[in-house]
């Protein structure tokens, strides 16, 4: 459900940034109320998740950086990096 | 055996070509968990502290490991291990690809080479056939061109390592190469191989690996498979793999550009991923028992050049060889990639060292006279390629970079020590430390020299805070126990770090396969017990306190972050001391880096102390005794 003049997307996240994300909606999804025009980067930092932490967006199989601006109903993967193999 | 060895243990003497055969003595693995904990315990053991890497007396080794070959994920691993002629320490890479399962699959879970062969040979192994062969129809050839040839000559079934013309050739960063583009690269684990006149390792096998609790190791598995198939982070990184970290690193101030001399790289869009994915990309690779598949196979294309086509760059080697050298275009970052991997070098070091050698040329400490005519500007691939080809070759003042930039700096003096961007010899991988302290931190106080994967703290740093020293030591501590770990079962790193696979898990995966028991604590204490001995064989062969040998170059603190995110950001020496001193602290060890009596006996390696206590280099007892856990866990803070 939207909240008047906001607009609802889903950020996705595992391993150490699922912590941070505070899933409610499955075991890696959180719904998100925000308002549109903002960035990932901006949504981010209105959850209190520092963005340093987060490489890059995941959204319909491709990749999105974080000035990106998500759409209504968007499902958003936050790909936290990583070092080494 | 069903405890996942495969039994057969090889020791070659390539003076005469003896080859002997030895029961694998499963009590060694109880005890070091294969992989770089065995080839510590071997080193520390067989090799005379004034043995020359490069000398009949060093040994290679190849261990594939405890967990390599089952059919845990990504269980793909094998280490290479020797004295390393770049660190004079104990020397420890790994690969991925298919020989360490390979290997198993033959019936052998390590070889040792011993001596010097007296002419080029390569090792090959079917199933019970075992034969050191004539290699000199193979010797000159480049390392993927010689793995090519081999596949021909003997099969594509065989899994093919060579080395190329710079481990021939004696380049002191010299890596093993493996299925095309997988390298064990790091602290010149090819310069040894090459030492030895060993050119390449061939091996087939068809045999079963037993393990000692099949049912519960499938089920535990099957249930990772289907748990990991959904993971957020998987689709991603199947699709993208490491190269696409470089606008993350430019963002936050860690990626290295110009020789270490910023994190800011205006041009970072150029070499990218989604450039490389959009250009270069050919199809995705996967290494055994893999469906991670993060290898990239691509192509580069440059007027006027071979079209040329390799795996990678993933991001150590975009960084080091893209932003480091000032390359604009993903294409060029690829070809010099492919470059090196011919030639057999590190392509971490290798970025060092030419990044340093082109900060020289910039500052006139060395001309286009000492380059043949030529000259070694940022961006230029054709400045590089012919730079390469001195140094493989040792050709005038290539012979000085042949050496790695902590001996290059020393031939070249005038200052250039400060921008000589290494720790203990082996150079930086691909993050600026700078406004990253744990992560200076883990190459200062790395076993094998500066590198990444011992330890990597970079999201610590930017949660924690990153004026903020204090505390990372011991957190520094805790990775340097646990990430390690994985380089002794010979598994990769990544489905514990991306996709949520617990070190509980793995320590039941490990318990399935072998049978021991053991617990997830006591794992952390055999790698505590390798990385300590690591210790003590350094500061045996290198004779001095610890602490002399744990500082980064000084550009680390005298020269602040000019531009960018983090311009203005540095840390100051003190802040290097107290980081030095906490971790010391932690380890239990004192404050000149030394381990103490009472660490090292209480790990079960008493006689350690009584080697640096002979030479003058025990720690002295530590004031209210040494802290029960060394390293902490990292707890992130909850909002």
């Amino acid at each position: 459900m939207k909240r008047e003049g906001g607009m609802v997307i889903y950020l996705k996240a595992g391993s150490e940034l699922r912590n941070r994300l505070n899933p409610d909606v499955d075991y890696y999804t959180r719904r998100v109320v925000t308002q549109p025009g903002k960035t990932i980067r901006e949504i981010l930092v209105d959850l209190g998740i520092n963005p340093g932490l987060v490489a890059f967006g995941y959204t319909r199989g491709r990749l999105v950086r974080l000035d990106h601006v998500p759409k209504d109903g968007e499902i958003i993967t936050l790909k936290p990096p990583v070092s080494g193999g | 055996m069903a405890n996942g060895l495969a039994g057969t243990t090889l020791r070659i003497d390539l003076r005469n070509g003896e080859i002997k055969r030895f029961p694998t003595d499963e009590s060694l693995y109880r005890n070091w968990h294969g992989g770089r904990g065995i080839i510590a315990k071997i080193l520390y053991d067989e090799v005379p502290r004034d043995a020359d890497p490069l000398g009949e007396e060093n040994i290679l080794i190849l261990n594939a490991g405890i967990m390599s070959g089952s059919f845990i994920p990504a269980g793909s691993k094998v280490s290479f291990g020797s004295i390393s002629p770049l660190t004079n320490g104990h020397g420890d890479s790994n690969m991925g690809g298919h020989l360490g399962p390979m290997l198993k699959f033959a019936g052998y879970d390590m070889v040792i080479f011993e001596g010097i062969s007296p002419h080029p040979v390569y090792l090959y192994i079917d199933n019970e056939k075992v034969e050191l062969r004539d290699a000199s129809k193979y010797w000159g050839m480049k390392s993927l061109e010689c793995e090519a040839r081999l596949k021909k000559d003997l099969g594509e079934d065989f899994e093919i390592a060579t080395i190329g013309p710079a481990g021939e050739n004696g380049v002191l960063f010299s890596c093993i190469t493996h299925d095309f583009g997988r390298q064990a690269g790091r602290t010149g684990q090819g310069a040894v191989m090459g030492s030895k006149k060993l050119k390449a390792i061939a091996i087939r096998g068809n045999r079963s690996l037993h393990v000692h609790d099949l049912k519960g190791l499938r089920k535990q598995v099957k249930g990772i498979i289907e748990r990991t198939k959904v993971h957020p982070n998987m689709e991603p990184w199947q699709k993208y793999g490491t190269s696409f970290f470089m606008r993350w690193s430019n963002d936050n101030a860690v990626l290295p550009a110009y020789n270490f001399r910023t994190t800011y790289y205006p041009d970072v869009d150029k070499i990218d991923g989604d450039q490389l994915v959009e250009k270069c990309l050919i199809t995705h690779k996967a290494c055994f028992g893999c469906w991670m598949n993060c290898g990239k196979y691509t192509k580069a294309v440059i007027p006027g050049k071979p079209e040329v086509h390799l795996e990678g760059p993933e991001y150590e080697t975009g960084s080091t060889c893209g932003s480091n050298l000032g390359m604009k275009d993903i294409n060029h970052v690829a070809y010099i990639n492919w470059l090196v991997d011919e030639l057999g070098m590190d392509s971490m070091s290798s970025g060092g060292v030419i990044a340093f050698a082109m900060e020289c040329f910039e500052r006139g400490l060395i001309t286009e006279k000492d380059l043949e005519g030529h000259t070694l500007k940022w961006g230029s691939v054709d400045d590089v390629e012919h730079f390469l080809d001195m140094v493989v070759n040792k050709r005038g003042i290539g012979e000085w970079f042949a050496q790695g930039t902590k001996r290059a700096a020393e031939k070249i003096g005038r200052g250039s020590e400060k921008f000589a961007m290494q720790v203990k010899g082996q150079e930086l991988s691909g993050y600026d430390g700078r406004w990253a302290p744990g992560m200076l931190l883990s190459y200062m106080t790395a076993d094998i020299g500066a590198h990444h994967n011992r330890s990597w703290t970079i999201t610590v740093d930017i949660a924690e805070g990153r004026e903020k020293v204090e505390g990372r030591a011991k957190i520094v501590v805790y990775l340097q126990h646990i990430r390690p770990l994985f380089d002794t079962w010979c598994i990769c790193r990544l489905f514990w770090g991306e996709l949520d696979i617990t070190h509980e898990e793995l320590v039941e995966s490990l318990n399935y396969i072998t049978g021991w028991g053991v617990s997830v604590e006591e794992t952390l204490r055999i790698s505590e017990k390798i990385w300590n001995l690591n210790r003590c064989h350094y500061i045996e062969r290198n004779r001095a306190n610890g602490r002399f040998f744990d500082y980064p170059p000084a550009r680390s603190w005298e020269d602040k972050i000019p531009d960018g995110p983090g311009k203005g950001k540095g840390l100051t020496k003190e802040q290097i001391e107290k980081m030095l001193d906490e971790y010391y602290d932690a380890r239990g060890w004192d404050r000149q880096g030394n381990p103490t009596r009472e660490v090292l006996e209480d790990l079960g390696i008493g006689y350690a102390a009584d080697n640096l206590e002979k030479l003058g280099f025990l720690g002295k007892p530590i004031p209210g005794g040494i802290p029960p856990v060394r390293g902490e866990k990292y707890k992130p803070k909850a909002f």
